[in-house]
């Protein structure tokens, strides 16, 4: 299924102690003269954490950048989704925590599967990130006397965590979308609205430029610079059904894999603990409910699986509390994947809640009896309140019920330590790229990442490229050009011209269930076998039978969805072939095969332990797979234990 | 209506160029300074119903009080004709903005929705849906002040039959009749009746809208700032429908 | 709950695009499950309508959980349909009665023009902020976070106002279609915080001479914006941004 290189990845992780890396590296950057930076362009392609503080930030620098977002408005990206919070070691609550413990615990809770040196990097810059949110305006919580307030939050023993309510990512994204518009209105930085990515344009072997749809009037556009900056989030909506946003899709970064760049690690995707469970096949999207809810909220299923009576009547002795049960140091608080995987495995035993058995309860019942109605609604009312809009019960008279869902997908394009890929030029930021949560992501570490890139790494680490690029303005007719746009042409006429029978979205659908059936929380060989066929056979039948109705050359969602659904149905398969040559389990990705006794996730880090990243040969033909060896030198990856 | 809004747009035009009044002016222009303009108005005309009502409340103390009152008002002279000229000039200010704002609202909204209902509830006390009559209980307001003109000021009341005045004393000692004959008249006691019920409309939610609009809204304050300007709208409205009616009462 | 399905006639605007006429299509739904959100409903009729051959209806949502504040809707001539502090995203059809009509319009204002159907462009917010909506901060300047000390409730008034989606659902409902709470909102939010006091006096001018070359309505106080408004966000930041305006109007160096 597919072919391994013989080379070795080069991260380009700088040499010496970990603690002092990124200052040497730093130091080791070549720099831009101030005076010079307004001739080097630079295209930021998504607005979210990453891309708004990216293109903010470079903005600020003296760059002069161009900034894509598909929305109709930056201040839209699925950033703005988060609830929870934002991890920094600010010590704040003295409760003992610093930037070696929360590179420890990112390390950790990642299953040893990530980059060292990233990691203590993304440690060291989140206290700046604080502060930089803090000074643009970010409401923080605070505590009474005015300073910042901190809670804890999943697969932490502290409280490292700031928030603001449970809307943390709008806030932090509405700071950055804000330096952004000053940006804009400064003319440093131009913004693209309603644009969709369709093309990365290679020249010379470097990345110069995008092909973008106007999907207000289904223009194609041409935009060359220096750099391509890509920060487009996560593929989990590869699964259809995910907390993702309706939008969230792969289609930038493979449209870049396409043309070269290596995706790494695909198949490690987040399934969250805690989402509202599906309730119909008309189902659209789930939705999250924060993990912080965790800090309160005690989980259980019944002990007995036919106990039909309402769960307040079930008494403490008959309910399971199979969290606090299986890992009383961390219990309600273990990481998700943990969690998400302990709730799995109560339901396939038959112990499910609800009309579809596909549930658990998360009780507040303790809470409020403890600290009252009203405490636990200043701490969660916005949460309880979207529960109920959705449900129509009220979580404070009967439990909550929840389900895990695809939320996060750790695996991305492949970067080295200045987040650049393998194609020149081309830097991928956030949840796009592959580079820090490892297996799995701790809670409040997105929000941590994407703004770690965008305000804090790629400023410094551009300017060593486009100091030492020597290449002419690309022109928007240059050959290459004129192909990026003639292939994006091309695939849409193809598009329209199927006319089929069956909708975009009965294919996503179809596509969706399939991965979550046997690419989900928990996989096989044999599942994983018999998907990469069925993958294959529902893109044939996609580009046979599908009807995108309407024209091009004008709104239409459809043809939108069809783009995304189609580059999806290639992914997919690459997604299935990683987890099927990743023969161990680890983080978010769980092989059946490879689980301990008590059915923890069992790593084989003597074969295993490398960075998978794949080339791209070709829709359908074999993928290469190139290594990147993790090293290990100031963790030691041991079992990863929350009991 | 643009051609309208230009005209009303000139003194402002023209105060801009002034030195050190430009920025203010500018700052005044916008749909924020307009609102300010116009509740500054407003309240002053606010002010001036309730010296007006106090006047008027004097009829209840009987002819000679109340004629005595108005042979004060008489003799202030240059002082009187100033304040007028400054109600007047409310008067037109608040008009004007009035005319001006619709204009930018309609414009804002070109289309309109087939199908509108609000969200707040059915009856939002205690303003009621008072600030979407704005526009209708002003325009009767405006009715009412050229006929109360008419009739009070130049006796010029359409079908009044005024009492003779006397030939020695001006026209102020005859203000008590003068009164009692506009508001006997059915079809003026109807017409002023209608109005003062719009201006209690209109004063219900312009009070509170005023005090919003200069920024007094604190959660501490609400419900006493809303009461009040709904009870004094009302107050003041109230105060001289009681006229009209005594008016009517005492018909004989 | 009654039953669990509905049958529904939707009357929606279609328009073609944005100079082109506009009118409404009526289209007939049956068995629409009470558990599903509004937009589900919408995804259902569109499956239907492809089927059919017809073109589906465009309509913008993105995260269908209430933040992103991409869906709209006019549901009943109510921004959000009817239910308070609600996007339409998070609407669900058990709010409605088996054979009722529900009349689906796009937001309606001259700075919001229609693009298609149900999809209107509002980056006119988007020109507001770059007016004054920020905090002027360089990457990299800040001092530690716990320097610029906020009081808890002065913190809460802040976060009530920025809590704004910037999803018009203000204008929209509006009857003069003014912009004043999302304005209010974010001049609010900044007035409020330490963080937003150099900038103050010039930011509430220049949004709201932005607002006003954008060509929304005046606001009369009629509170209808509070009422529509998905995040709750109250005119009482209407109120301080009169107050801030007057500051400026009086004070401001300038």
């Amino acid at each position: 299924m597919f072919r391994v290189a013989s080379d070795t990845l080069n991260s380009r992780v700088p040499a010496g102690p970990l603690e002092q890396k990124w200052d040497k590296h730093r130091f080791n950057l070549k720099l831009v003269n101030p005076a010079n930076k307004r001739k080097y362009s630079v295209i930021v392609v998504g607005t979210g954490l990453a891309g708004g503080s990216a293109a903010a930030s470079l903005g600020e620098l003296g760059y002069s950048v161009k900034a894509f977002c598909f929305q109709d408005s930056p201040r839209r990206a699925h950033s703005i989704a988060a609830q929870g919070g934002i991890n920094a070691a600010k010590n704040y609550p003295n409760d003992g925590d610093s930037i070696w413990r929360l590179f420890y615990d990112t390390i950790k809770g990642g299953d040893y599967r990530a980059r060292e040196a990233n990691v203590y990097r993304l440690a060291q810059v989140a206290n700046n990130i604080i502060d930089q949110c803090v000074a643009q305006g970010v409401p923080f919580a605070r505590e009474y006397g005015g300073t910042l307030a901190n809670r804890s939050f999943g697969g932490a023993q502290l409280s490292r965590t700031f928030y603001c309510r449970g809307q943390t990512g709008q806030q932090l994204l509405l700071g950055a979308y804000q330096a952004l518009m000053r940006q804009v209105s400064t003319g440093r930085v131009k913004m693209y609205g309603r644009r969709e990515m369709l093309e990365l344009i290679v020249s010379n072997g470097a990345a110069r430029g995008i092909v973008v749809r106007n999907l207000e009037n289904g223009k194609l556009e041409v935009h060359t610079a220096d750099a391509v900056v890509l920060c487009t989030g996560g593929y989990g909506n590869v699964y259809y059904l995910s907390t993702n946003a309706k939008g969230c899709n792969v289609t930038a970064a493979w449209r870049c894999h396409r043309r070269g760049a290596f995706f790494a690690n695909p198949c490690y995707t987040q399934i969250h603990p805690t989402c509202i469970p599906v309730s119909g096949d008309y189902q659209s999207k789930l939705t999250l409910m924060s993990e912080s809810l965790r800090n309160d909220g005690r989980v259980w299923v019944p002990k007995n699986k036919a106990d039909q009576r309402p769960p307040g009547q079930i008494p403490d002795d008959e309910r399971d509390y199979y969290l606090e049960r299986r890992y009383p140091s961390f219990g309600n608080l273990a990481p998700r994947d943990i969690s998400s995987r302990a709730a799995k495995e109560r339901t396939d035993a038959g112990f499910g809640v609800g009309e579809s058995g596909l549930a658990v309860f998360l009780d507040f019942r303790d809470a409020i009896a403890r600290d009252g109605e009203d405490v636990v609604r200043k701490k969660y009312g916005n949460l309880f309140h979207m529960y109920e809009k959705i449900t129509a019960e009220n979580p404070y008279k009967v439990p909550m019920r929840i389900y895990p869902a695809v939320h996060y997908t750790m695996g991305g394009l492949w970067v080295d330590y200045n987040l650049m890929s393998n194609l020149p030029g081309l830097y991928v930021l956030g949840e796009a790229n592959f580079s820090d949560h490892g297996a799995n992501r701790l809670g409040a570490s997105a929000l941590m990442q994407g703004l770690s890139d965008g305000y804090f790494v790629i400023p410094y680490t551009i300017g060593d490229y486009l100091a030492g690029s020597k290449h002419s303005k690309l022109a928007e007719d240059a050959p290459e050009c004129r192909a990026a746009l003639q292939d994006a042409e091309n695939r849409i006429t193809k598009l329209l011209s199927v006319n089929g029978r069956r909708s975009v979205d009965s294919f996503h659908r179809e596509l969706g269930l399939l991965m979550w059936d046997y690419c989900g929380m928990a996989r096989t060989k044999a599942g994983l076998e018999a998907t990469v066929p069925r993958i294959r056979a529902l893109r044939e039948e996609f580009w046979n039978n599908v009807r995108v109705p309407g024209e091009g050359s004008t709104l239409n969602q459809s043809l939108e969805k069809a783009g995304r659904v189609a580059d999806f149905m290639e992914f997919a398969e690459l997604l299935a072939v990683d987890a099927l040559h990743r023969n161990e389990s680890c983080g978010g990705h769980f092989r059946e095969e490879y689980q301990t006794e008590d059915g923890e996730a069992a790593r084989d880090d003597e074969n295993y332990s490398y960075v998978a990243a794949w080339e791209f040969q070709g829709a359908g033909n074999e993928p290469v797979l190139h290594r990147e060896p993790l090293v290990f030198e100031n963790v030691k990856p041991s079992t990863r234990s929350y009991k | 209506m643009s051609a309208l809004l230009r005209i009303l747009g000139l003194p402002a035009l023209f105060l801009s160029k002034v030195p050190g009044l430009g920025s203010v002016i500018r700052a005044l222009s916008t749909s924020v300074g307009q609102k300010l303009l116009m509740a500054t108005s407003g309240l002053s005309l606010v002010d001036f119903l309730i010296v007006h009502l106090g006047g008027n409340l004097q009829l209840y103390a009987g002819e000679e009080v109340f004629n005595a009152y108005a042979a004060k008002l008489h003799s202030l002279g240059p002082l009187l004709a100033i304040a007028e000229i400054g109600l007047f000039s409310m008067f037109a200010l608040h008009i004007g903005l009035a005319v001006s704002t619709a204009a930018m609202n309609s414009t804002a909204r070109a289309s309109s929705y087939a199908m509108k209902q609000t969200k707040q509830g059915l009856f939002v006390l205690p303003s009621g849906g008072a600030s979407n009559w704005m526009m209708v209980t002003g325009l009767l307001i405006f009715v009412f002040l050229v006929s109360h003109i008419l009739d009070m000021k130049l006796k010029k009341g359409f079908g009044v039959s005024y009492p003779p005045a006397a030939a020695d004393a001006g026209d102020a000692t005859n203000a008590f009749q003068n009164v009692k004959a506009v508001l006997q008249h059915p079809p003026h006691a109807i017409l002023y009746f209608v109005c003062l019920i719009a201006l209690g409309i209109h004063l219900s939610h312009g009070i509170r809208s005023a005090l919003q609009t200069f920024g007094l809204n604190h959660k501490n304050w609400n419900f006493i700032l809303r009461w009040t300007g709904f009870l004094l709208a009302w107050a003041i409205a109230g105060g001289f429908i009681s006229v009209v009616a005594w008016a009517l009462a005492v018909k004989n | 709950m009654s039953s669990d399905t509905l049958n529904l006639t939707l009357r929606v605007w279609r328009q073609a695009g944005p100079d082109k006429p506009g009118g409404f299509c009526d289209y007939q739904l049956e068995g629409v499950s009470t558990h599903m959100s509004f937009l589900e409903m919408l995804d259902v009729l569109n499956e239907k309508l492809i089927a059919a051959g017809d073109e589906p209806v465009a309509f913008d949502h993105d995260c269908r959980e209430g933040i992103c504040g991409m869906c709209s809707l006019m549901i009943n001539g109510q921004a959000h349909g009817p239910d308070r502090g609600t996007t339409t995203c998070q609407l669900h059809m058990r709010r409605f009665a088996s054979g009722e009509t529900i009349t689906i319009e796009p937001w309606r204002a001259s700075p919001f023009p229609v693009v298609r159907d149900l999809v209107v462009n509002r980056s006119a917010f988007d020109r507001i902020i770059q007016s004054g909506g920020f905090v002027s901060v360089n990457t990299g300047n800040a001092p530690d976070g716990n320097c610029i000390p906020v009081p808890g409730h002065r913190q809460e008034i802040a976060m009530d106002a920025a809590a704004c989606i910037g999803c018009g659902a203000c204008v929209a409902a509006c009857k003069n279609a003014s912009a004043m709470l999302f304005v209010s909102a974010k001049v609010s939010q900044l007035s409020i915080l330490p963080q937003g006091q150099p900038e103050r006096a010039g930011r509430v001018l220049n949004m709201v001479a932005q607002m006003d070359k954008e060509g929304f309505g005046s606001c009369t106080n009629t509170s209808e914006c509070e009422a529509a408004c998905p995040a709750e966000i109250s005119v009482s930041h209407i109120a301080r941004l009169n107050r801030e305006y007057m500051k400026a109007l009086i004070f401001a160096d300038r």
